[in-house]
């Protein structure tokens, strides 16, 4: 046993060890709310379509001739089809789900404790005003894209 | 004496209104809740109704055909004769070994039920209660969502709105409306049962509840091919709480006893088999299982030798450790005996492998990836409560709401990819956006009662904003209700087996083409004849018209459907020679040009074209198009589409019919064109049969001339 860890001396008789400050690596902690706000990064891309973007290379904007003119027209909305998309289009609903997402976080945040009254009824208006917009928006963009949807029981 | 009579009952009524009604608030509370689960499971087995009153109890589309035929055998043949069952009339001359290739476990469930129900000498037909599986099931699944909310959450209040809004959410709806007798029906009952036990026994540690969770993730295994969704999110679950410094006692007795139990009973499903020990999809299970053991193994030699000596101990046992699970996954790698990734699910996390490499997955449209609208169609006010939702799960995090949190991202990122998983997001959009409602709600309508004894921050308008937040959310729900009401009733209660047309005058035209076509066929052709058609038909061919096919919807033989593909896109002669050679009697195409019914075999060519293409480098999709690169079938169309057999059985003596007012004869009103080869003959086939309105033609195959 001795002469075993002998041996193992034997280089060092010969090689000098450098003086190397190393740390094991730690995994860096994150706070929660970090992570979330990647998270919510992540929802806002997915659910703008961005797979169906990479996937099937919509173009980013449609166009149709005007026939009087000859000029060209932007189509935002893919219409009749729910399983189609552009992709300003998609960009454009992700954008509002996330407002609309945010507008209900504002308006929990606003009956927290805050600073000054002012700005707890400025948050109270700000969250309204985004689930409001966001909300109609999305019914409009919807009843452009399929112009059959109506409440028609 | 009749003032007193009066007093008297009106005394009576007194007391006994103040003896039946003084309900401590606890009861009250448990009543006002059980109501609310009765009208929720109500509502939720209603709104799934549509299909049924407005058509018949019928069952839908073209795998529920495949699933009624096999309930029929079991219920009539027996448990083993049904395990063990080689069916010779599909795949001809191949077979298949239905035993080992299904998940039994929503043949056995319905089965179950009809057995049960004529102990009881409730005489149901087995048709009706395949129908209506899935609207009870989803009954079920609202039930044990409130159980699963009320776990993550702690609070019975979330609980309610979670299964309210899954009872109704039109995700859920589209593949659990009644007719729609398929897999995912079970599934997501199974699903969420395996996860609330799951939850349920991290919290508690109890080994009972671990226990029924692997019973719950067997009935999981022999419903869904889903299941891999569970086996690989658990283990993620143990990893985030391993690495968030949330490892406890209960989290080791949970999981060991899941995995454990869970893969030993996996594998009592044939399909399923040693795939639980050997596919990469189960691999990370295995390695969370390892991991954990060596977790717990090294904290308990931790306290039992001192600090230093175990700071060496542990960095020559981790070494060694990880080498060797490297080389051991190396080595099972290399010599194949951990299969990779199956296709289906590789897809799932590289979307562009099946564009490039397998056709026949990447036809089939409810694995194109998902778009925004399909998004806010089936989940309208959840995507805006669902990040909501997860910000109040961050905001207190617990080792319930990690696993919500988890089971959230990695649905809504494989919803992105597949339209169909849209299902597994549903039961999580709701769970979390309940969370957002509840402490909303709760939050305001703090506001408008004033809490007793605590302090509540007091502002001007309190009570005014509290109203106009919960009028507001209010407003949101129900606006939530009438959409959901309305998408169920006008995109997801359709058969498709049957198909019907508002006329200009509002009255209903019905087209039952196909299973007049079915059963023409089961009633004027020999029992053994045996028919070719594109895959997508052969289920119901098979449950309708009871006769032999060549392919079915199970597809899992490429080239014997390629084989198919090949004859449709060939001539006359080449077809003839294979048909022949499969022994084909008969051909049912689908036709639209007549009616205008889009999802024909015309529009379908092209995939005939691809999938044939793949195994034979002859036929090349280019033929098929114009110099100009287009797809038309008109007189421009390129001359080999206006030979193949497809286009000729398609448009055989649609050349002389008129189809639309102020329209040369052979107008197709699908393409939206003159076709462009009107008058030919068969050489090969006769017309056997067309149905009503052209939807389904049939024909048969003319045996060899005699010689001489």
């Amino acid at each position: 046993m001795e002469s075993i860890l002998q041996l193992f001396e034997v280089p060092f008789h010969f090689l000098r060890v450098p003086i190397v400050r190393l740390k094991t690596p730690t995994f860096p902690s994150f706070s929660p709310m970090l992570v979330f706000c990647f998270v919510f990064l992540t929802y806002f891309l997915v659910l703008s379509g961005i797979i169906y973007d990479v996937i099937i290379e919509p173009p980013s904007i449609g166009s149709s001739r005007d026939e009087a003119t000859g000029s060209v027209k932007p189509i935002v909305f893919m219409k009749y089809r729910l399983n189609g998309q552009f992709i300003i289009e998609g960009l454009s609903a992700g954008m509002l789900f996330s407002i609309g997402g945010l507008g209900v976080i504002i308006l929990h945040r606003s009956s927290q404790k805050l600073q000054s009254e002012k700005v707890r009824y400025l948050l109270i208006l700000a969250g309204v005003l985004c689930v409001m917009v966001s909300y109609n928006l999305c019914i409009l963009f919807l009843r452009n894209k399929i112009p059959g949807y109506q409440k028609s029981f | 004496y009749q003032r007193r009579v009066r007093g008297c009952i009106a005394m009576k009524t007194q007391t006994f209104a103040r003896i039946a009604f003084r309900l401590s608030s606890t009861k009250q509370e448990i009543l006002l809740r059980i109501v609310v689960l009765t009208l929720i499971y109500i509502i939720a087995f209603s709104t799934r109704l549509f299909s049924v009153i407005r058509f018949e109890s019928v069952i839908h589309e073209f795998d529920p055909y495949f699933n009624f035929r096999s309930t029929k055998y079991l219920v009539n043949e027996g448990f083993y004769n049904f395990i063990n069952w080689f069916d010779s009339a599909a795949w001809y001359p191949l077979g298949r070994i239905v035993g080992g290739t299904i998940y039994p476990g929503l043949m056995l469930t319905a089965a179950a039920v009809y057995w049960i129900a004529h102990f009881f000498h409730v005489t149901l037909q087995i048709r009706n209660v395949c129908v209506l599986l899935a609207p009870f099931f989803a009954s079920n699944t609202a039930l044990i969502t409130y159980l699963f909310a009320k776990e993550v959450s702690d609070s019975a209040g979330t609980g309610l709105v979670a299964s309210a809004m899954i009872a109704i959410v039109p995700g859920y709806i589209s593949r659990s409306v009644a007719g729609s007798y398929d897999n995912e029906g079970i599934a997501i009952f199974a699903l969420i049962l395996t996860f609330y036990l799951w939850v349920k026994s991290v919290k508690t540690g109890s080994l009972f509840y671990s226990t029924l969770c692997a019973l719950a993730y067997f009935y999981m295994v022999s419903a869904w091919g889903g299941y891999v969704f569970i086996i690989n999110l658990i283990p993620m679950h143990v990893l985030i709480l391993l690495f968030t410094g949330r490892y406890s006692n209960r989290l080791y007795i949970a999981y060991c006893t899941l995995y454990v139990l869970g893969t030993i009973l996996a594998m009592q499903i044939s399909f399923v088999g040693f795939q639980a020990v050997q596919s990469a999809e189960h691999m990370l299970a295995l390695g969370t299982f390892g991991l954990l053991q060596l977790f717990v193994g090294v904290n308990w030699i931790k306290k039992h030798i001192g600090a230093e000596l175990f700071q060496s101990f542990f960095r020559i046992a981790a070494s060694i450790g990880i080498g060797s699970f490297v080389t051991a996954l190396a080595i099972g790698q290399a010599t194949g005996y951990i299969s990779p990734w199956t296709g289906r699910f590789w897809t799932l996390l590289d979307p562009t492998y099946a564009k490039e490499h397998i056709p026949i997955i990447a036809s089939v449209s409810e694995h194109q990836p998902t778009t925004w609208s399909s998004f806010f169609f089936d989940l309208h006010l959840l995507v805006f409560l669902f990040p909501a939702g997860m910000y109040f799960c961050f905001r207190r995090l617990t080792d319930a709401n990690i696993f919500a949190i988890l089971y959230g991202i990695t649905s809504v990122y494989f919803a992105g990819v597949m339209v169909r998983l849209m299902l597994v997001l549903a039961p999580i959009s709701c769970v979390l956006s309940s969370i957002a409602v509840s402490e909303t709600l709760d939050t305001y309508l703090k506001f408008v009662k004033g809490r007793k004894g605590k302090k509540v921050e007091e502002f001007p308008a309190q009570k005014e904003i509290g109203l106009v937040m919960v009028a507001g959310l209010t407003v949101l729900l129900v606006l939530y209700v009438f959409h959901c009401t309305w998408v169920t009733s006008e995109a997801y209660s359709s058969p498709s087996i049957v198909l019907a047309a508002k006329q200009p005058d509002g009255s209903r035209m019905i087209f039952d083409d196909f299973r007049e076509a079915y059963w023409w066929l089961r009633q004027n052709t020999e029992p053994d004849a045996r028919v070719m058609s594109w895959w997508d038909y052969g289920y119901q061919i098979s449950a309708m018209a009871n006769r032999t096919v060549l392919v079915d919807n199970n597809t899992w033989n490429n080239s014997h459907i390629a084989l198919v593909g090949k004859a449709f896109a060939s001539n006359e002669d080449t077809a003839y020679q294979i048909m022949r050679q499969l022994d084909v009697d008969y051909v049912l195409v689908i036709f639209g040009g007549l009616t205008g019914y889009a999802s024909d075999d015309i529009n379908k060519f092209l995939w005939m074209v691809r999938i044939g293409g793949s195994t034979d480098p002859n036929i090349k999709e280019s033929d098929y198009f114009t110099p100009s690169g287009e797809f038309r079938v008109d007189s421009q169309g390129s001359s080999v589409l206006l030979n193949c057999l497809m286009y000729k059985l398609c448009y055989y003596r649609f050349g002389q019919v008129y189809t639309e007012k102020g329209r040369s004869s052979g107008y197709d009103r699908v393409r939206n064109t003159e076709i462009g080869n009107k008058d030919f003959e068969l050489d090969y086939l006769d017309e056997a049969y067309t149905s009503q309105h052209w939807i389904v033609r049939i024909y048969k195959v003319r045996s060899p001339d005699n010689r001489g």
